[in-house]
């Protein structure tokens, strides 16, 4: 009895574990003839097209496929959309060359949340189901380079080292990890303290100097403080401050930097708790919250229906917001003043009712700044599988996919990207464009040479959003890009940003003084002891430090 | 082993296989899979790389070291015992009077009743809590605040789910309680349609009254029953987390006093940017140990091998 009940296991396990093999063996073809499978990268992209279609069609394949995974605003589709034209871009050169294989983006997949699309991609890439293209932030490009789920591009972008170039080097260095280069660049943004100019009227707050006097940092939080607490006396204002919400936002690290502080340790690759600029953040922000200048439960207030009507109504005197608020507000029904069906503002509204400065300086003596989160376009490690013969032309797959990176960074596509959705461009060519009068009104008509899925798919947004103003405004804020910080691109990052949002929201509701708050944070960091190692807590919380001073 | 042997042997493989099979794919080789990968290295889902990367109890000793750490792990505990120990009472009695007030009312009216409780369960999680987040809302945006503040009954809006801990215990206890409770009204009406009705009769014929019929019969005879949702709630609860998990995310409930502990594993091992399935194995395999000695403990109280017993009388 016992021997037949191990046999009946044994032959269940078998069973388990053969329908696990059954599947897995790889495809064999009969080779008849040996085509070349090899391709050597030039610089000159038709020349290289022209090869690799040469040897996709010599090899029979007629057809190649690929998906495009995005993420982030409604306004930033085109993430993915510039993958489906850099396809269409590379199809009209192997068409006019008479070379008959075809690009196809078999799915363009397309999630707000960008944690989500992260999470997403993580448990699909070993299973081989996760996007060929993948953009995202570039905080996730360590960890997806570690784990070697992504494609490390440096040899190719050595060929077209021109094209390199011609992106702004900090944002190429955010695209590297251990030195190697993992993505290119798509997109970036600044983060402005908006200022509203009729509440700064009502209380006579020259703006028209203000981004002139952040900038030599003599406006600094104290001022923000004290003009907060004017407006909110005097009436103009119910509020002084609003400001962005949770973790994965990460604006108010903004306050590490303003106050001189640094979150990650070049030397030691760490993170960083900088003890004295993390009290002065928690204390500016406990003091606005005690005030009534900042509202106690900012963090858990809603963006659609709190957040962002309270700023496009006129009720709060600041905002630390990002760039990309400029069209978000003309996109989206946030105003409903008067009590009137919710709408867009219109371009002209936007730009009558908001200034916009850097993030000031801590205190005198310290810089202004902005933050950035350069999103990456990235290819993955296995781009190409589902393409035949893909073992064998696997390095001409992997080519064909950085061509089209190469492509998809055509200085009119990321231009179109960066005034439809108020992000930054990330070259030098496509900032040009941007100020181009004839090229923006063609845009506006969609007179452009774009695939019809891309036009149909940006047809409303650029109705909404291409407009000379909003083309203004990204020219007016490229600046700050020069004062920009990058959250550190750790794969420890998220869980350190999580302690301070628990510490910002204790702070702000009152639950905790801002001493109290720092020794959370250092209490909470210590209690996993993987996360202990990876942070250094630096200094020592200041004595007789005053705000607003 | 004789003919007869062999013989009953043939049958009961024939007939048990089908669950075998199930129970051997998907609870055993998942058990089994989840203690190994929680002495492994696993993280970010790379098979290829971590799954043959031993790390002994390192996982283990972490999390417990989190435990003792952690200035927010109290609240955690303290969370969990007021969730699972006020849900379950609610689940269980709820389910129970719901099915006992449906009961004694004729079928149409009591089923499309019935429809109306299984709601909460069939809708999707976050439509569900979404409909709660946006009632429990801690501003006047928050239906119960703007209906209060018309009323004149208060002032200023109330921050629900930031009052802690009973106004935090007090969402999420009312949002998974509601869901919940279906599950004990239908096991409950159909042990009640079980019941003779000759017994119901009688007792009528009697003169008992509705109440009298279901403390001496109906009751009684839904012991087991009983015995069962009780132990089944209690398990679900103390590992379930969606509902939770939402509200929390959403910023509608205090983080420290609206996370259990089931939410707690996962946040740590899922939801710091980080995919550490070797830590999430690890904090599944104590839950899991929980959950079997909480199982346990109720089963024994109840009398569970009662029964479990032999019915008497020939076999």
């Amino acid at each position: 009895m016992k021997a037949r009940a191990v046999w009946l296991i044994a032959i269940l396990l078998l069973g388990v574990i053969a329908s696990g093999c059954i599947g897995g063996e790889k495809e064999t073809t009969t080779q008849t003839q040996a085509p070349s499978t090899e391709v050597q990268l030039t610089g000159d992209f038709t020349k290289d097209v022209i090869a690799i279609g040469k040897v996709l069609e010599q090899n029979g394949v007629n057809e190649v496929k690929f998906s495009a995974w995005g993420s982030g605003d409604p306004n930033s589709v085109m993430r993915v959309y510039g993958i489906v034209e850099a396809a269409r871009r590379i199809n009209k050169v192997w068409e006019e060359n008479g070379i008959k294989v075809k690009i196809v983006i078999t799915d363009t997949h397309y999630v707000a949340s960008f944690q989500d699309a992260y999470k997403e991609y993580l448990s699909k890439q070993p299973l081989g189901q996760a996007g060929d293209f993948f953009v995202n932030s570039y905080a996730f490009l360590p960890t997806l380079a570690d784990e070697g789920y992504i494609l490390d591009i440096t040899d190719y972008a050595n060929a077209y080292k021109s094209v390199i170039d011609d992106f702004y080097p900090s944002l190429v260095e955010a695209s590297k990890f251990n030195g190697r280069l993992y993505g290119l660049p798509q997109d970036t943004e600044a983060r402005p303290l908006y200022v509203r100019k009729d509440v700064a009227a009502k209380i006579g707050l020259d703006v028209s100097t203000l981004p002139e006097k952040v900038k030599n940092g003599e406006f600094t939080w104290s001022d923000v403080y004290y003009w907060a607490k004017k407006a909110k006396e005097s009436g103009a204002a119910e509020w002084g401050l609003i400001h962005r919400k949770g973790s994965a936002h990460p604006d108010l690290i903004q306050f590490i930097f303003a106050f001189g502080g640094k979150l990650y340790d070049e030397k030691t690759g760490k993170l960083v708790v900088d003890v004295p600029a993390v009290y002065k953040w928690l204390y500016v922000e406990w003091k606005f919250a005690q005030d009534g200048l900042l509202p106690k439960d900012i963090m858990s207030w809603d963006w659609a229906k709190q957040i962002h009507p309270t700023i496009v109504e006129g009720r709060t005197l600041f905002d630390i917001g990002g760039t990309w608020y400029w069209t978000e507000w003309q996109t989206k029904q946030y105003y409903a003043k008067g009590g009137g069906e919710p709408r867009g503002l219109k371009p002209e509204e936007v730009k009558e009712w908001f200034a916009y400065t850097l993030f000031p300086a801590g205190e005198k003596g310290d810089k202004p700044v902005t933050l950035s989160q350069p999103f990456v376009w990235m290819i993955n490690s296995k781009a190409g599988a589902q393409n035949p013969k893909y073992d064998e032309l696997k390095d001409v797959y992997h080519k064909l996919a950085f061509l089209m990176l190469i492509k998809a960074s055509d200085p009119d596509i990321n231009a179109i990207h960066s005034v439809i959705s108020a992000h930054l461009p990330v070259r030098k060519e496509a900032a040009k464009l941007i100020k181009d009068e004839k090229w923006l009104n063609d845009l506006k008509n969609l007179n452009l040479d774009l695939d019809q899925t891309v036009k149909d798919n940006i047809k409303d947004i650029v109705q909404a959003t291409v407009n000379p103003i909003n083309a203004q405004f990204l020219a007016d804020v490229s600046y700050m890009l020069e004062y920009t910080h990058l959250a550190p691109a750790h794969p420890k990052y998220p869980a350190l940003a999580d302690i301070f949002k628990e510490a910002v929201d204790k702070v702000l509701r009152g639950e905790m003084t801002p001493e109290d708050g720092v020794n959370y944070i250092i209490q909470k960091v210590k209690a996993d002891p993987e996360l202990a190692q990876n942070v250094e807590i630096v200094g020592e919380i200041p004595k007789d430090w005053k705000f607003p001073q | 082993m004789n003919k007869i042997n062999r013989e009953k042997f043939t049958a009961l493989s024939f007939f048990l296989s089908p669950m075998i099979l199930m129970v051997v794919l998907f609870y055993l080789v998942p058990l089994v899979m989840t203690v190994y990968i929680s002495f492994t290295r696993m993280r970010n889902w790379n098979v290829e790389k971590y799954l043959t990367e031993f790390v002994g109890f390192y996982n283990y000793q972490r999390l417990f070291y989190m435990f003792q750490h952690d200035p927010t792990f109290k609240a955690v505990i303290l969370t969990t015992v007021v969730f699972v120990g006020i849900t379950l009472i609610i689940n269980v009695f709820g389910g129970l009077a719901l099915a006992l007030a449906t009961f004694f009312i004729s079928e149409k009216p009591a089923s499309s009743f019935r429809l109306l409780w299984l709601l909460p369960r069939m809708s999707p999680i976050a439509v569900y809590s979404l409909v709660w987040y946006y009632f429990f809302h801690g501003s006047e945006i928050g239906t119960l605040n703007s209906i209060l503040m018309k009323l004149g009954v208060i002032s200023q809006p109330i921050p629900w789910g930031q009052t802690v801990p009973w106004g935090a215990w007090s969402i999420i206890i009312f949002v998974n309680g509601l869901v919940g409770v279906s599950f004990g009204m239908i096991v409950f009406t159909s042990a009640l349609n079980q019941i003779p009705k000759e017994l119901i009769i009688a007792a009528r014929v009697d003169g008992a009254s509705a109440w009298e019929i279901s403390r001496k019969i109906l009751i009684p005879l839904t012991k087991w029953h009983f015995l069962y949702v009780l132990t089944w709630q209690f398990l679900s609860l103390l590992t379930t987390y969606p509902h939770i998990f939402l509200l929390v995310q959403w910023d509608l409930v205090n983080k420290d006093y609206g996370t259990t502990l089931a939410l707690y594993v996962f946040n740590t091992a899922f939801g710091r940017g980080e995919q550490d399935q070797g830590l999430a194995a690890a904090a599944a395999v104590i839950l899991s140990i929980i959950g079997i000695i909480g199982g346990f403990i109720t089963l024994k109280v109840l009398q569970f091998e009662k029964m479990m017993k032999r019915p008497r009388g020939d076999f």
